[in-house]
């Protein structure tokens, strides 16, 4: 039966392509930054690795003592993962915007639902 | 400050009377049992351990020493610490609570805290200020104010809806509208000021704040027609003139509208406000999730159609794979050949025409069995 069995590789290999797809467009809202992030476990990444955390907010984040990006996942586990507190305090730490802030917080809480 | 024991029955009934008398506690004439000295001591010394005196209703624990300490400062005219003395100051001060007094008070207001390190201090302060705001703000009355003075600014040419805006606590509540006041809040101050709408009702307004900001130029002057219009529907003369609403509360008139025979138009006119302003909040959520998906959700359907796709070619796997032994699966297996082979006799043919060695292909050609 080798035609079937070729049939099956032909189906599960379309069949595979099809799931990234869609997971993809399910996605599309985060950005690359974000799913780069949340692709993998955060090891030693730098905080500027966070999704909505550029270079100015990372920079302050760093002068706060924030230099890895487990650093403000720790801040934002001892804040028990509030939205709301979490993105307070991004706010008054390093003057993070509401979307920058969002993205924030969905970057972690993403990583955290995978790897946690 | 000294540290008063616990437990003071470990001392003896003299050493009890001398510390009672050493901070001038008053004892009772006469000998007493050593009960009632021990008792004396805990009401008055060790609830100076604590580092407050907590209100008479709450902290059960210590509701029995509470009542007993204010009647002894009273009657002793001891000079009472700053504890004792302004219960209230403390609870404003919420740089001045230790982290566990911050705890408790956001305990009291059903906030689920986790610890209270350095670094998450100030925002826990920062929430316990805001909920301390919160109550004193009367947040029934928004919508009321907005519509009054719209219809009023209308009407006679003043200016009020300024000043209305200003004023947080001092309107009129709206027992009908008391479901929709956090989401009021940044439309009544949409003008003025757009720090207070920040820290009031953060959570809603973060994202919606620009779309109520912009909604709420619409909604005045959407509203303010349909209060004419209303009015005019409503007058049971027909006459549609318009003259000035009598003032709630003023001039004896109470504040709950009653048999005025504008009553019915205002009644109409809350009831519309009411639907709109539900409207309005679910519409905000909505719409704010709406302006920032709205890409993704010409995806989303997409992804709905694909999702059908995929359902349908594993339902159709699966049933092949539990026919795997029946005769219809020969029949399939045909049916696929007859598919498959013109699909890939193209494909050979693209293969030699591309240079590519055939001799891969031959091995898919047409089956034999």
């Amino acid at each position: 039966m080798p035609m079937m069995t070729l049939q099956f590789d032909l189906l599960r290999g379309g069949l595979c392509k099809l799931s990234r797809w869609i997971s993809d467009t399910a996605m599309s809202s985060t950005s690359q930054k974000h799913k780069e992030f949340v692709a993998e476990p955060m090891g030693e990444k730098p905080v500027m690795a966070l999704a909505g955390i550029g270079e100015v907010l990372g920079k302050k984040l760093e002068e706060h003592g924030f230099d890895k990006a487990y650093v403000v996942l720790g801040q934002f586990l001892v804040l028990k993962k509030d939205e709301e507190l979490f993105r307070d305090w991004l706010k008054d730490t390093c003057g993070a915007n509401a979307k920058q802030q969002r993205d924030c917080y969905g970057c972690l809480k993403e990583w955290c639902d995978a790897f946690l | 400050m000294a540290e008063f024991l616990e437990d003071p029955s470990v001392l003896t009934k003299d050493k009890l009377k001398n510390e009672l008398t050493a901070h001038n506690v008053p004892l009772p004439s006469g000998e007493h049992k050593k009960e009632v000295y021990v008792q004396l001591y805990l009401k008055n010394l060790t609830i100076l351990n604590n580092k407050k005196i907590p209100p008479v209703d709450t902290f059960s624990s210590d509701e029995e020493l509470s009542t007993p300490v204010v009647s002894n400062r009273s009657r002793s005219g001891r000079k009472a610490t700053k504890k004792t003395d302004k219960p209230r100051t403390e609870e404003v001060e919420v740089t001045e609570l230790t982290d566990e007094d911050l705890k408790q008070q956001l305990a009291k207001h059903g906030v689920d805290t986790g610890p209270i390190v350095a670094s998450t201090r100030k925002v826990y302060e920062k929430k316990l200020q805001k909920l301390l705001d919160e109550p004193a703000a009367e947040p029934g009355a928004p919508t009321d104010v907005t519509t009054l003075p719209k219809a009023d600014s209308n009407q006679n040419g003043n200016t009020n809806s300024d000043n209305y805006s200003d004023k947080e606590d001092e309107e009129i509540p709206a027992p009908e509208l008391e479901p929709v006041p956090v989401v009021e809040k940044p439309t009544r101050s949409r003008g003025k000021a757009p720090v207070t709408v920040r820290t009031s009702s953060r959570r809603q307004t973060k994202v919606v704040e620009e779309v109520v900001l912009e909604e709420t130029p619409k909604k005045a002057s959407k509203s303010v027609v349909e209060d004419i219009l209303a009015n005019e529907i409503s007058t049971p003369t027909g006459i549609s003139a318009t003259c000035r609403r009598p003032i709630r509360g003023a001039a004896g008139r109470p504040l709950k509208p009653s048999e005025y025979w504008l009553d019915e138009s205002r009644v109409q006119r809350t009831v519309h406000t009411e639907s709109r302003t539900y409207a309005e909040m679910y519409s905000q959520p909505s719409s704010a999730v709406c302006s920032s998906k709205a890409p993704a959700r010409r995806g989303f359907l997409s992804l709905l159609l694909k999702l059908l796709l995929l359902v349908l070619v594993c339902g159709s796997l699966y049933y092949a794979y539990q026919n795997l032994s029946s005769d219809q699966v020969d029949a399939l297996k045909g049916l696929l050949d007859n598919v498959v082979i013109p699909v890939q006799s193209a494909v050979e043919t693209a293969a030699n025409y591309l240079g590519f060695s055939s001799s891969g292909s031959s091995a898919i050609v047409a089956p034999d069995n």
